[in-house]
């Protein structure tokens, strides 16, 4: 019975790879069809974002990044965080209104509704991992490219079976309790300033509190990231965390949804 | 072989007074829910080939019936085994993205429905000629009037042909051209060995379509039979229950015999309905300016029933082209009438005028005032063949030419 469910939601992609492939280019055309900027707002909003945060932080405070870090830019040091963080932030947001938007759809017609999270989860990932590529060929040009890049893809892949899991989790139980909506935006913020991506761990004094970080899954990601790209360095401590981490929240999270998508239409 | 076989089948849905109560029951394991029975104990079959026509009231559960064939809701109890692929149009365009062009729309309705896009590419000429939106397939379908959204979603999912076809209400919205197309189609289907379960509000669509009925009251089933009879039986209940409604609430009721009041107060019956010509023959198609024989046979249910009769062609449910009522003319025999009599009321048609179309005969019978219909029965589609000219009447004329 468990491994049933498990298979079902792991497949289902691959399985029903029209119906996911047609999903995600609506979903991923539909966020600037009739808009006149089009494509370009999928830029504007984590630039500006990127504006502010490097005015704030970078001027008015000051911020300076550490030597740990080469001697980098503030800047660049925040976008290596912002962006991966970005994609996480903008799925799992969105999650909780995923199912309730196509209520009509799950409740009229018969098609493997755990297709929804998992695109709900590709398509903010399709469009910040642009932003991501972007920068990262503007950093090679700058000579910072080493062998270890290459782990990359593995990570940013660990990030999403990640979020995946959590956005499966939430909105299928947003189904049943509604307050998840106004919860979970207000938890990705809070989660977002418990992330070291607008300010260095450094800053933080208490080697005990930095230590309380290695629970934020988020933190390693974005570590991990950092070191690899800026430094050459593998934080294997980071990796011992989200390898198994990022696995169980999918699994765990698309056996929940698979377990009660059946009452879906009850309650739709 | 059985397509569609339903055993037993419950649903029951629990109503939560407030949202909380879901989760404290969740979590507390206390009891906060009131059961709604939506329907229950429902086994019906169907062959292949068959159609099946579910009717009721509002409210009755028909949608939550076809829900449940679906597979969009699950059961609470018993068994449902479908054999095939279901095709179910329960709500036309569910799938419809408002933003997108109606072609991108048929690729990604029809990968719903789990077609394979290389047989859309070659079905989807079709598809577009059937639904007639040439003009607007490349627009997006936020554009679409409900009629254009009807028959682009009719026309994916019939063109998918799949083996069971679930069809909620779905000819109530396009125009007469196109419910005609509809219903052909749909005879199509039929013709290839597909099943059909269909549910409708029009008692002539599921009469012509279905070869069986279901008449579902308060999630049970009334009747169930050949779809002619289990048709005619709720048209009688809902003429009864709209004519008398005041009336019936007056009346005292005996426990556990309200449902039988009801049917008794019917003072007659239509049993049949026949358009003939002049020599007796029964028509399919009528003739310009021949004359025409309109028959029907009523059946007396109350002692003394005094009445009135009324036919009259109509080219749709609503819309009557020429009416014809005993209630001005005096000079027959209009009653009263002793329990059990039958007779037979007939009008000849002189020189019928109509030169184009299709109709229906629609057969009524009134009482004394000729205010309350007890009963209205509609004939089989009849059509006119046309004769050379233009307009859509024509009159009995005769020409001459004087010189002088």
């Amino acid at each position: 019975m468990f491994f049933t469910l498990l298979r079902q939601w792991v497949i289902t992609p691959v399985e029903n790879y029209r119906l996911f492939h047609h999903f995600t280019r609506q979903d991923f055309v539909a966020q600037f069809a009739a808009s006149i900027g089009g494509f370009l707002w999928l830029f504007v909003t984590p630039i500006a974002h990127i504006v502010i945060y490097a005015f704030v932080f970078g001027y008015i405070f000051q911020l300076r990044a550490l030597p740990e870090f080469g001697q980098t830019e503030f800047v660049i040091f925040m976008m290596i965080g912002y962006l991966p963080w970005f994609a996480f932030a903008e799925a799992v947001g969105k999650s909780p209104g995923l199912l309730l938007e196509k209520a009509g759809l799950i409740t009229k017609v018969l098609f493997p509704v755990q297709v929804i999270p998992v695109v709900g989860t590709v398509v903010p990932y399709l469009t910040h991992v642009i932003g991501f590529c972007l920068l990262l060929v503007y950093l090679a040009m700058q000579g910072y490219f080493n062998l270890l890049w290459l782990w990359l893809p593995v990570i940013f892949f660990l990030q999403f079976l990640f979020t995946l899991g959590l956005v499966a989790m939430l909105s299928a139980l947003c189904v049943f309790l509604r307050d998840l909506q106004q919860i979970v935006s207000l938890l990705v913020t809070i989660w977002f300033f418990l992330t070291p991506i607008i300010y260095p761990i450094t800053l933080i004094q208490s080697e005990g509190a930095r230590e309380l970080f290695l629970f934020n899954p988020m933190h390693s990601f974005v570590n991990l990231y950092r070191e690899i790209i800026l430094i050459g360095e593998f934080p294997l401590v980071n990796f011992q965390i989200i390898l198994p981490v990022a696995f169980i929240t999918y699994l765990i999270g698309g056996w929940l949804f698979v377990r009660i998508k059946h009452a879906f239409g009850d309650v739709l | 072989m059985t397509r569609v076989s339903v055993k037993n089948l419950h649903k029951d849905f629990k109503i939560y007074e407030r949202p909380q109560d879901r989760l404290s029951e969740l979590i507390l394991r206390r009891q906060k829910h009131t059961v709604f029975h939506a329907l229950s104990d429902i086994s019906f079959a169907v062959q292949e080939g068959k159609s099946l026509g579910i009717i009721g009231v509002n409210g009755a559960g028909k949608s939550t019936l076809l829900k449940l064939l679906a597979g969009t809701l699950q059961p609470t109890g018993g068994d449902i085994e479908i054999r095939g692929q279901v095709a179910a149009l329960l709500e036309l365009g569910a799938g419809f993205h408002p933003e997108f062009t109606g072609r991108k729309n048929i690729y990604l309705n029809a990968s719903l429905l789990g077609v394979p896009d290389k047989n859309i590419i070659e079905l989807e000429n079709d598809i577009i000629e059937f639904s007639e939106l040439e003009y607007f397939i490349d627009r997006p379908v936020k554009t679409y009037s409900s009629g254009m959204y009807v028959r682009l979603a009719f026309s994916i999912a019939t063109m998918a042909r799949p083996d069971i076809l679930v069809i909620d209400e779905a000819l109530s919205v396009g125009d007469l051209a196109f419910q005609k197309k509809c219903v052909q189609r749909m005879n199509e289907f039929i013709d290839e060995q597909k099943t059909m379960v269909f549910c409708s509000h029009s008692m002539f669509h599921v009469q012509e379509l279905c070869d069986t009925a279901i008449w579902l009251d308060k999630g049970q089933i009334k009747e169930m039979g050949d779809s002619d009879k289990v048709v005619g039986h709720y048209e009688d209940f809902c003429n009864s229950k709209k004519v008398y409604h005041s009336i019936s609430e007056d009346i005292p009721k005996e426990e556990g015999a309200s449902t039988e009041t009801e049917i008794k107060i019917q003072d007659c019956r239509i049993n049949s309905l026949s358009v003939k010509s002049p020599e007796g023959k029964e028509l399919d198609s009528l003739t310009p300016l021949a004359d025409v024989h309109l028959e029907m046979e009523v059946e007396v249910l109350v002692e003394g029933f005094e009445g009135n009769f009324g036919f009259a062609f109509m080219k749709s449910a609503e819309e009557p082209v020429a009416s014809f009522l005993t209630t001005d003319i005096d000079q027959i025999h209009k009653g009263p009438f002793k329990k059990g009599d039958i007779f037979t009321v007939s009008l000849t048609i002189k020189n019928f005028a109509m030169r184009v179309g299709d109709f229906y005969v629609l057969g009524g019978l009134a009482d004394k005032t000729g205010l309350l219909w007890y009963e209205t029965k509609f004939s089989k589609s009849l059509h006119v063949e046309p004769n050379k000219g233009v307009g859509p009447i024509i009159m009995n004329s005769e020409w001459s030419i004087n010189q002088g």
